[in-house]
């Protein structure tokens, strides 16, 4: 049996693609780019995030054109990324570089450097706001000039702080194990495809791009049981990282010389999980693994479940999937399960022809295999 | 100074800086186009806290330039969609490889600017800081 080529469709597509675009646009109104990315941050993020490109404006743009559609905006932005050559591998970038905006931790009530909340949903009234539906320019306006003029207070110091990361001060006690750098080239699943077992890197790329909505029910799976993850969140920060690159393609050059290239804002986690570990002693002690977790803009709930999967995927357990990497890291990926799922929609007419024919044989009365 | 701190200065900095020391090399000397303003990405590479290792977290756009000023070539590559700033940047890095003497009297105005930056990076934290908490055991 082979495939059919069929024709009838192109007035009807055209027709669909001018459909689409008048629903869009059918009641008048006209969100720009700029409204996007100032009013709708966190899904501009999270679009980046899942498209592994960082480009808020250009994640804006892509919201627009799908209509708020998280799949078809991802899918369009990773289209987009496709187009664009890879002009540079940037300088390794160092977390303690962060501006930290955010930082929190689960573990400790006082963490050197203290708690920082930053902007967050977390303490909001999950209650609507009616007074939005009417609120205007002006309204912004006097709540901005109030916010600064009488809440917002004057910078003292004459330093930057830099918050020290509360996994360090464990280490410095021993109750952490402290490795040293690895500097091994990084695999890069854009470049080459997924073999298994795979490497760190590859781990941690696939799930830092991966769908929200995948990784935090299958991080949330292990919490209830379908692990053996259950962590408690070390730390949460939200902050800026400096990028860098040297055009020379070396490691060797010297840094001073490098070109800055400007900031991404990313969301990073580390979660500490006890393991029991058998000692040389045969006794068994516990301990306490690091399972980390990072992403492209301000998204919390995804940084740290991939911090749970990260953990999970660090100890494989037959028993459970969310231990698998083959079951994690080849159903996350928004561009691929959104595809695949869709892919159903296109003409399957020949292969369920061939299986109507088998039922209407079997039914009656002859044979699957008769010719 | 070097490029890793002026970068960073005329990045972070007033976007009238670049605008000023570039303009200040194009009216003096021949400036040639080798690289028009374009998009592209840069792979970005990070070491994670837990095991210490280095993994691609994704890619970020940018937009680069290049240009030859005296025979020496600049380029100017930043984050964003962001062609005149990257030309900028480019005249000036071929400025400073070509150790114009206008880039002498850079330093001052890249000094002061990156103090403006500094100030208002502790600003933005100053204000951060009030979202501190500041923890109470309560009597129970």
């Amino acid at each position: 049996m082979g495939y059919v080529a069929v024709k009838g469709g192109t007035n009807a597509i055209e027709a669909s693609i001018e459909r689409i675009k008048y629903e869009r646009i059918k009641d008048m109104e006209v969100v720009s780019v700029e409204t996007i990315l100032s009013s709708m941050r966190l899904l501009v993020d999270q679009v980046m995030s899942e498209a592994s490109l960082y480009s808020p404006y250009l994640a804006a743009l892509a919201i627009k054109q799908a209509e708020g559609s998280m799949e078809e905006a991802v899918f369009l932005l990773r289209a987009h990324r496709s187009t664009l050559p890879r002009l540079y591998y940037s300088r390794t970038v160092d977390p303690y570089e962060m501006f930290v905006e955010r930082r929190i931790s689960a573990s400790f009530k006082d963490i050197p450097g203290g708690q920082l909340l930053g902007a967050t949903h977390d303490y909001t009234h999950r209650l609507l706001d009616f007074q939005l539906l009417s609120e205007t320019k002006q309204d912004l306006e006097n709540w901005l000039a109030q916010y600064s003029a009488e809440k917002l207070p004057r910078a003292t110091r004459n330093e930057i702080t830099h918050y020290p990361k509360v996994v360090e001060y464990l280490r410095a006690e021993g109750l952490f194990e402290t490795y040293e750098a690895d500097n091994t080239s990084p695999d890069d699943v854009t470049k080459y495809s997924l073999q298994f077992p795979a490497s760190r890197s590859e781990r941690l790329q696939i799930l830092t791009r991966g769908q929200t909505g995948a990784i935090t029910s299958l991080g949330y799976a292990s919490l209830r049981g379908y692990g053996q993850v259950h962590p408690t969140v070390g730390e949460v920060r939200v902050g800026r990282l400096p990028i860098y690159v040297s055009l020379e393609n070396s490691e060797m050059t010297d840094p001073e010389d490098d070109y800055y290239l400007g900031e991404i804002k990313v969301t990073e986690v580390e979660s500490f999980v006890p393991v029991t570990k058998k000692k040389n002693t045969n006794e068994h002690e516990i301990e306490f693994e690091i399972g980390y977790g990072v992403c492209y803009g301000q998204n919390e709930t995804k940084a740290i479940a991939m911090s749970i999967l990260d953990q999970c995927l660090e100890h494989p357990e037959e028993s459970f999937a969310t231990h698998d990497e083959e079951f994690v890291l080849l159903h996350v990926d928004s561009v691929e399960s959104t595809g695949f799922i869709s892919h159903l929609k296109l003409p399957h007419y020949v292969t369920f022809q061939s299986k109507l024919d088998s039922v209407r044989r079997v039914k009656q009365g002859g044979t699957e295999n008769e010719s | 100074m070097k490029r890793k701190r002026r970068t960073e200065i005329l990045i972070e900095g007033d976007p009238s800086l670049a605008k000023e020391l570039s303009e200040m090399i194009l009216h003096k000397y021949r400036c040639k186009e080798l690289v028009a303003p374009r998009q592209g990405m840069t792979m970005v590479k990070m070491r994670e806290t837990a095991k210490n290792s280095l993994f691609y977290i994704g890619e970020v756009l940018i937009t680069e330039a290049k240009v030859e000023v005296m025979d020496h070539i600049g380029a100017g590559i930043v984050v964003g969609i962001k062609e005149e700033l990257a030309k900028q940047l480019a005249i000036i890095d071929a400025a400073y490889k070509a150790a114009l003497p206008e880039t002498e009297e850079w330093g001052k105005k890249l000094m002061e600017e990156e103090q403006r930056i500094k100030q208002a990076k502790i600003q933005e934290q100053e204000e951060l800081l009030k979202t501190k908490v500041l923890f109470e055991t309560m009597d129970v």
